[in-house]
């Protein structure tokens, strides 16, 4: 737009003139271009410029025939109508000009005179502007009038300015501009009546005519304002200009073309800025609709067709601009249907994108147009030169040539044909494609920008085309690279052809062989579409470099790849000057998931178990597969582990690798025929034996093609395979990577190497039930079987066999750190004295939990230690230990420990359950008051009579199942205990220990003799020292057992009964048998017996009878007995009853059993020791 | 004159593309078909400009092109349908009347129970009933 001239660009503005007192000329201008619509004005500082107003006059005979018009336009009508051609004149004077002096007088009329015959013959219209100094300054009637008279004007158009006074200045002034539009008005109305009369008579003799009045009317419709009758003009015009095209013969065919595109060009532009200042954005686009369609086909011949596609591309260049300057929007008012019978119009028809993008392509048709014109061209080259001083006419659209001879200057009209290489030449001078492409990187941002990609992908495309028409292939393949993105991503096969086929190229160009290489394979690989069909592959020009996408030029171009690699040089690269010598290294092609490559090779790898453990083989599948259009001939396969150990590598039998590269390194190697064919899956199956536990994961499958190609193809897994880009579309039935199904929807690429199977030996040994208090030793044993055992470490765990983890009660694990069972140490066994401090390194040991460090161990070494643990409590404990090894000392192999766990139950058992009596001395009963008070049985608390000696018994039995040994047993009495109460120890352990088989029980006898009166006594603590029966015996296994005896009572006995009675009875012999009653209270006792009859003795002495015992004194009952019968007998039984206490005694059965010898005995008095003792057991 | 009709699927993915001219302009019809599909998602996606018309397939005019018209049709599956033509003047009830013969054969093409859906058209018998239906179109006949 911007090459169109300023008076085309922008709507024409009244102009007036002022000619004289050129002092007031910036304030009078400023005034009128204030006015809405502004005027502009030609001011002329004195009279002598007032020439140049005058018109060029035609010298034109005016008996001559009317010439006919040599052209349609001309090219400055408008810009003299703009500048020169003034609608009104005013003469400008000072008031002292035209008054006093005569000579001032008369020079202002001669001036007057000349301004008067400048403007005659057009219609221009005259105006007197009087200046005067102030408001007051009277200015003489006769002048003023003189003044009218001689310039001939109406009084209204004799204007006086006030000068010095502001407000009547700016009065004045307005008056001033106020006759300048009227006149204007009439001035442009008149001179369109004018030309309009004549198009209406039809007064013209040629098209051509009828077309430039049109111009004319609509042009002074546009000076005045009235937009609705320069429009009808100029679409009248621009009627009767189309049809031109077929009748005009003035000039020859090619020129006539051009200048009648020229003119229309104009006439478009002056209705779409009108349509679109008016904002009628519809009407606009649809008479740029119009305007297009009634010239798309007139192209004209084809060696100039160029100049056809240049100025139909400047349409929608400028209109697209014009769309844009003006900011058109969608109407409201418009239905939003678009495209419909509803609203004709598209949505991108209003964004100056779409022009853009439309304007470009054109260019390009151009800049075809021009190569083919241009071949043409040299061949007929010679035949006719370039004409020479060939210069835009006069009229629009026109070219004439310049012809001196001499000092003459004559202007010849062109032929076609030297107008044509005119044009040509000219044209040939321009860069279209830097043009081209800033169109369509114009169209490209905005359509970004409105979010359509495709579009803007394809102005993107059309960039591109460019930049690799002129030769910038970086630039192009990076757009070129751009676009191919999307194509892929939707499968639009054919224009992904066309994309690759430059990019092919490109890389070509740019010598970059990788790349080459894999545009080259993802061409061969692409899916064709079946609608396209056996395209004419000449016409590279719109179909790309690679020509149309069939399946020979696959195959052509999978060929050319496998040519550059084995190094045959076709014809045609060699031409292309292609460097095969780079190709001396290899070339690496990545595919991973996402690569577009994936089309041309994909590996799917899936092992065949879930888990292995290591060592020990297991089958790997590795599938292949490529849509190349031809076999592809694997020379080798390398498959790639995270393990590196597991790498093995495949080699195609038809090479003969053995005498070439003997494989130093431990890969596996294997032969096998490895040719792919298209779309089929070429399934090997490999045996790898995984070394280390952990992810084995396959990496990458790398292929190598024809030597100096490797591909590296990232292994995929079946399960999560994604399907091929492209092909998923294609209607073909797709194999299954893996021929087991299993294995095709769920193979892994990775599997899990379980630890290698721990080969040491944890051995955990009890010997039976721990006992409750002793030190119970568990001896762990770690036998290495094979494993070296590197930083090994012991945990040891002790658990609540019953659950709840911990072993303590909550009150207890509150209070203190007291736990039922007890971790107390692990002592090592270790037989080198070297190790002993390794063994140290690591040592915590808590109440449950331990850790201990191994030293290390060499295969079939072996280390002990026992764990110590005492049971506070009866309790079933779980011991888990586990050993933790590594099997190498390096910082790597650490990572991977192994572990063995072992447990072992241990009941915690109470060894012995120790019990106690109390009895009273034998044939001795103190009367203990508290024994008759105490009628409930609640009150269990024994009582001792003081200052006798009671017995106390106290039983140990075994609850084990193994023997125990009992060392001590004795009565450790409380601190003050021992003044206020003697223990004695009467039978006990006679040899060092006594040894209680299980479920036997230990007895010992004590004797008990308080010496105070003590409602609560303490009596102290049973001691037991005890160990299991073993052959070792050491002080440390003794075990303590301590149990508190209960609190007893002691009082004093206020009666006690004693009985008599020799220790046996001889048969006939009377023997005398007394009770003892002792009062030991100050009061005086009665008391009463009775003896009851017994059969087999006869008595002396009252049955029944009742005695007073004096204080502190002892009262004796005596009876006289004659045994009757041998053997043990019962005694006759006596009852004592004290009154005062309403207590009764009576011996006990046993008390009063006395045997009774048939005879004399005769004792051995050295044995009578043992039977006493045994009568007492 | 019909130069180029084109089923695209729901990844706007070509499903079938076929054009009817001599001259070698397929591979640019490709560029036109493709470029059209801004077009039908601007319009899709649009709802309110889209409001009155919930259940229209046809969606008119997507837009001119050099000497090219385009007009785009939504199936109910969303599927879509391109034809271009070369035609200045096309009435919107020929345009139509073409969209639902096209449509028809359209579905009869993916009932076969050997078509997967979503995969490329290739029946052949697809391919010459679309063919009849471009030659008959605009000719007026309601065939």
């Amino acid at each position: 737009m911007e090459d169109y001239p300023e008076e085309l660009r922008t709507p024409p503005l009244s102009l007036v003139s002022i000619v004289g007192c050129p002092e007031l000329h910036p304030s009078i201008s400023a005034a009128l271009s204030s006015q809405q619509p502004p005027m502009n004005l030609l001011a002329l500082p004195d009279f002598s410029k007032a020439s140049i107003l005058a018109r060029t006059a035609k010298a034109r005979d005016p008996l001559a025939p009317p010439q006919p018009p040599a052209g349609i336009l001309k090219k400055d009508w408008l810009l003299k109508h703009r500048t020169r051609v003034p609608a009104a004149v005013a003469a400008m004077f000072r008031a002292d000009q035209v008054s006093g002096d005569p000579a001032q007088w008369l020079q202002a009329c001669s001036d007057l005179e000349n301004l008067k015959s400048v403007i005659q013959g057009s219609s221009t219209k005259l105006v007197v502007i009087l200046v005067q100094a102030q408001a007051g300054d009277e200015l003489s009637e006769d002048v003023t009038i003189a003044l009218r008279k001689r310039a001939e004007i109406d009084s209204k158009h004799l204007v006086v300015l006030v000068e010095r006074d502001e407000a009547e200045w700016t009065k004045s002034l307005n008056k001033l501009t106020s006759v300048f539009t009227e006149l204007c008005t009439t001035y442009y109305k008149d001179e369109g009546r004018r030309i309009k009369a004549r198009i209406e008579k039809r007064n013209f003799s040629s098209v051509e005519l009828s077309i430039r009045y049109c111009f004319k009317v609509a042009v002074y419709a546009e000076f005045r304002r009235d937009w609705p009758e320069a429009l009808k003009f100029y679409e009248e015009g621009i009627r009767v200009l189309r049809e031109m095209i077929g009748t005009s013969t003035r000039l020859p065919p090619t020129q006539r073309l051009v200048e009648v595109k020229a003119v229309a060009e104009q006439f478009h532009f002056k209705i779409s800025t009108i349509l679109l200042h008016g904002g009628k954005v519809v009407e606009a686009i649809a008479w740029f609709r119009k305007h297009i369609r009634s010239y798309e086909r007139v192209v004209g011949s084809p060696e100039v067709a160029f100049l056809h596609w240049e100025w139909f591309s400047k349409q929608f260049l400028v209109f697209g601009e014009l769309i844009e300057t003006t900011s058109a929007t969608v109407p409201d008012t418009l239905s939003p249907r678009f495209g419909t019978a509803d609203n004709a119009l598209t949505e991108w028809e209003f964004q100056p994108a779409y022009y853009y993008q439309l304007a470009a392509n054109y260019l390009r048709e151009k800049r075809y147009a021009i190569e083919c014109s241009s071949s043409s061209e040299n061949l007929t080259e010679g035949v006719n030169g370039l004409p020479e001083s060939v210069m835009p006419s006069v009229y629009v659209g026109q070219y004439v040539r310049l012809f001196e001879q001499g000092d003459t200057v004559a202007v010849l009209p062109l032929s076609d044909t030297e107008y044509t290489s005119y044009a040509l030449s000219e044209a040939e001078r321009f860069q279209d494609s830097y043009e081209i492409i800033a169109l369509f990187r114009k169209a490209y941002e905005s359509f970004q920008s409105l979010g359509a990609t495709r579009m803007a992908s394809a102005c993107s495309g059309g960039m591109a085309i460019e930049y690799y028409a002129a030769g910038d292939f970086s630039n192009a393949k990076q757009l070129f690279d751009g676009v191919a993105g999307l194509y892929r991503q939707e499968g639009w096969t054919t224009l992904l052809w066309e994309n690759l086929g430059y990019l092919r190229e490109c890389a070509r160009k740019l010598n970059s062989l990788k790349d080459f290489i894999s545009y080259s394979l993802e061409m061969a690989a692409l899916p064709l579409f079946s609608g396209s069909g056996q395209g004419n592959s000449e016409n590279k020009s719109k179909n790309g470099p690679a020509g149309s996408p069939t399946i020979s030029s696959r195959e052509s171009i999978h060929q050319e790849v496998v040519n550059i690699l084995e190094g045959k040089h076709t014809s045609e690269i060699s031409d292309d000057g292609f460097n095969v010598h780079l190709m001396e290294e290899s070339t690496q092609l990545d595919i991973d998931q996402i690569s577009p490559l994936r089309i041309v090779l994909v590996a799917s790898v899936a092992f065949h178990d879930q888990s292995v453990k290591p060592g020990s083989p297991m089958l790997v599948s590795v599938s292949l597969q490529s849509h190349l259009p031809c076999p592809v001939m694997l020379d080798k396969l390398e498959v790639q582990f995270n393990q590196s150990d597991c790498n093995f590598v495949i080699d195609s039998e038809q090479e003969d690798y053995s005498t070439t590269n003997p494989h130093v390194h431990d890969e596996a190697v294997q032969t096998t025929s490895l040719t792919l064919f298209t779309d089929k899956w070429m399934r090997l199956t490999h045996e790898v034996k995984p070394g280390q536990s952990g992810k084995l994961e396959c990496l990458v499958v790398k292929a190598t093609i024809s030597k100096r190609l490797v591909v590296c193809c990232q292994a995929e897994s079946p399960v999560s395979m994604e399907e091929f880009p492209l092909w998923k579309f294609e209607d073909q039935v797709e194999a299954l990577p893996m021929k087991d199904n299993v294995l095709a929807f769920s193979g892994q690429k990775l599997i899990q190497v379980e630890e290698p199977d721990a080969q040491v030996d944890l051995v955990l040994d009890s010997t039976g039930p721990a006992l409750v208090g002793e030190l119970f030793t568990v001896p762990v044993t770690i036998v290495s079987k094979g494993h070296v055992v590197h930083s090994g470490e012991l945990k040891i765990n002790l658990v609540d066999a019953k659950g709840g983890g911990l072993l303590m009660s909550p009150r207890e694990a509150e209070e203190s750190e007291s736990h039922h069972v007890e971790l107390l140490g692990v002592s090592a066994e270790t037989m080198e004295n070297g190790s002993k401090e390794e063994v140290d390194n690591i040592r915590k040991i808590q109440h449950s939990f331990g850790v201990v460090s191994v030293p290390t161990l060499c295969a079939g070494d072996s280390w002990s230690c026992k764990l110590e643990i005492k049971w506070h409590q009866a309790k079933s404990v779980m011991i888990y230990v586990s050993l933790g090894y590594s099997l190498d000392s390096t910082e790597e192999t650490a990572v991977h420990r192994l572990n063995v766990h072992r447990s072992l139950q241990i009941e915690g058992k109470i060894p012995m359950i120790v019990g106690h009596q109390f009895l009273r001395p034998f044939r001795r009963e103190p009367l203990l008051l508290s024994r008759i008070r105490s009628s409930s049985d609640d009150d269990k608390k024994s009582s001792l009579a003081l200052n006798e000696s009671n017995m106390l018994i106290v039983s140990a039995r075994n609850c084990t199942e193994v023997p125990l040994r009992l060392h001590t047993m004795t009565i450790e009495p409380s601190d003050d205990g021992k003044q206020l109460c003697s223990v004695q120890q009467i039978s006990g352990i006679s040899n060092k220990y006594a040894v209680i088989a299980p479920s036997e029980e230990y007895k010992g006898i004590f004797s008990v003799n308080p010496r105070t009166i003590n409602s609560n006594f303490c009596l102290g603590e049973i001691c037991l020292s005890w160990s299991r029966d073993i052959l070792v015996e050491s002080q440390d296994n003794r075990v303590i057992m301590k149990e508190r005896l209960p609190e007893v009572q002691i009082e004093e006995p206020p009666l006690v009964v004693t009985m008599e009675c020799p220790p046996y009875a001889i048969l006939g012999i009377p023997f005398t048998f007394h009770v003892k009653v002792y009062n030991s209270t100050s009061l005086l006792q009665e008391i009463k017996y009775s003896l009851v009859d017994s059969q087999n003795f006869v008595f002396s002495g009252a049955h029944n009878h009742a005695a007073s015992i004096l204080p502190k004194t002892e009262h004796i009952i005596s009876h006289k007995l004659v045994p009757l019968g041998s053997g043990s007998q019962q005694l006759p039984r006596i009852t004592v009853t004290s009154v005062r206490y309403s207590a009764a005694s009576s011996p006990s059965t046993s008390a009063a059993t006395v045997f009774v010898y048939p005879s004399e005995p005769k004792f051995n008095l050295e044995k009578g020791y043992s039977a006493t003792d045994a009568c007492v057991s | 004159m019909i130069v180029c009709v084109a089923v695209v699927g729901h990844q706007n993915n070509p499903l079938y593309l076929q054009s009817f001219t001599e001259a070698d302009d397929a591979l640019k019809l490709h560029h036109v078909v493709h470029c059209s599909l801004d077009v039908i998602d601007e319009r899709v996606n649009n709802p309110k400009r889209n409001a009155p018309a919930l259940n229209e397939t046809f969606l008119g005019l997507l837009y001119p092109t050099e000497n090219y018209k385009v007009y785009g049709y939504l199936t109910n599956t969303k599927v879509k349908f391109i034809m271009v033509t070369t035609d200045l003047d096309v009435k919107d009830a020929d345009a139509r009347n073409f969209f639902r013969k096209f449509h028809a054969a359209y579905v009869d093409a993916v009932s076969n129970p050997f078509h997967v859906p979503g995969k490329k058209i290739a029946s052949r018998s697809f391919g010459a009933r679309v063919s009849t239906i471009v030659k008959s179109f605009g000719s007026g006949t309601t065939a």
